[in-house]
């Protein structure tokens, strides 16, 4: 699923070494050494995928949701479309003349072309997707949130399944407790994901969590063309107002990992907001606040 | 070895980046995205375009050959054209040959990652069909990308 995999294999590395030592009568291999060096081949064998071109697909996530919506208004306009078009069809089949068959094509044919130029919705490019959104009236708005959230979701529920059905040997799974889970996402899922471990996990051991990461990899080249008009903290507001749907997709990524872990899908709340890096440096070319996930679970273990 | 500027066109023959330095001791100097340079750019561009034309139909060989640096009595011209039409250009003094390479890092590690990964600014600043007929007047004025080009291009100014 991603391409380096660098933490990983470098951990691996010492696995693989006594892989060669086999062949020498140095004594027998442990269990737990076997597991690692299965791992290690079955990892080998995983396909792998470029990591640029799929943090670029988990950003288009967000432009995607709200062409969805855009194209949902136009295709209701279709259904109308298409009851006139069955109301037309339904008179034309009483008169059976040659004339009204000619004529019944030509307007199906009318109507197919309406409706595929409806439908190619003109590919608007992602950025004016992503301000129309940042712009669009609060139910909409909320409506394309849930739509990126359910996303993320779907691919936090997959994620697990590859994760732990892939035999890893630093899971152990048969007294797993929520912040056994929690130490699960920081550590494999956010390193499959984005190539680094979430910087900091507070917890006050009764089910609420904070899951900080300063340098949320997919947002950190995110910026906007500064609006001379107006002063420094407004234009910052506007680009984190721009940047807010992107914190959705790990929201909702961390939600269907625990989901996929038996708790029930209302029983977890996640939010995602920024946060001031905590050594305040202002580097060249960084996103200039760090990522904050806030992870409420109401139930005890299911 | 001294730079003098830097132009960036895109592929519908508009300029979307220029830089000057005006003097070598200050690497502060100069202007940016200058409307005054908008004539030169397009003089610029047309002798890049046409020596391109002549040196594509004079290669012998059958693979394309493309220019990559033009010497006049005072300065060099150093161009690097990539296939999505970008054309990446600097103009230098004779000290040294080729940027090939300084060309190659801005637009791998500087353009690429700061224009192209950055969803909420246009991919393609040429919005309308008349900007698309080398009318255009858009620049690039992301402040990360131009910041990290400063950076990356002052030792070569002195």
């Amino acid at each position: 699923m991603d391409a380096t995999r660098s933490s990983r294999s470098n951990s691996n590395t010492h696995g693989s070494t006594r892989y060669h030592n086999q062949s020498q009568p140095t004594g027998p291999v442990t269990d737990q050494q076997r597991v690692k060096q299965q791992f290690q081949l079955f990892q080998d064998a995983l396909p792998k995928v470029n990591s640029l071109s799929f943090r670029a697909l988990i950003n288009e996530i967000v432009p995607l949701a709200m062409s969805m919506e855009k194209i949902k208004d136009n295709s209701d306009t279709n259904e109308l479309v298409e009851q006139e078009a069955d109301t037309n069809e339904s008179v034309k089949k009483d008169s059976d003349s040659k004339d009204s068959i000619e004529q019944e094509v030509d307007e199906v044919s009318k109507q197919l072309d309406t409706r595929l130029t409806l439908n190619t919705g003109k590919g608007e490019a992602s950025d004016k997707l992503i301000r129309e959104l940042c712009d669009s009236e609060e139910d909409v708005h909320e409506r394309v949130m849930n739509r990126v959230r359910s996303m993320g979701l779907q691919i936090g529920c997959n994620l697990t399944e590859l994760l732990v059905f892939s035999n890893n040997p630093n899971l152990h799974f048969r007294d797993m407790d929520i912040l056994l889970i929690m130490k699960f996402i920081c550590r494999d899922v956010w390193k499959q994901l984005f190539e680094k471990q979430i910087d900091n996990l507070k917890t006050n051991h009764r089910g609420t969590f904070y899951l900080l990461d300063y340098n949320y990899i997919p947002i950190q080249e995110f910026a906007i063309d500064e609006d001379e008009s107006l002063d420094a903290s407004a234009n910052e507001e506007r680009l984190l107002a721009l940047v807010a749907p992107f914190l959705e997709i790990p929201a909702g990524i961390i939600k269907g990992v625990l989901v996929s872990f038996g708790y029930q899908s209302e029983e977890i709340s996640c939010s995602a907001s920024f946060i001031d890096r905590p050594t305040g440096d202002k580097t060249v070319g960084v996103f200039p606040k760090g990522v904050s996930f806030h992870v409420q679970v109401t139930a005890s273990n299911p | 070895m001294t730079i003098y500027s830097f132009w960036i066109f895109d592929k519908h023959c508009n300029c979307i980046f220029n830089r000057e330095w005006t003097l070598s001791s200050n690497t502060n100097s100069g202007i940016i995205n200058a409307k005054q340079n908008e004539e030169t750019s397009k003089l610029l561009y047309g002798v890049i375009f046409s020596l391109r034309s002549v040196t594509r139909q004079l290669s012998s060989d059958s693979k394309q050959s493309d220019i990559k640096s033009i010497s006049t009595g005072k300065y060099r011209i150093h161009i690097y054209c990539t296939a999505t039409g970008l054309w990446f250009i600097l103009l230098s003094d004779f000290k040294q040959q080729y940027y090939t390479q300084v060309l190659q890092h801005i637009y791998g590690h500087i353009y690429v990652k700061y224009i192209t990964h950055n969803l909420l600014i246009p991919s393609d600043l040429a919005e309308n069909e008349n900007e698309k007929r080398g009318q255009g007047v858009k620049r690039i004025t992301n402040k990360n990308f131009i910041k990290s080009l400063e950076t990356f291009l002052a030792p070569m100014i002195s």
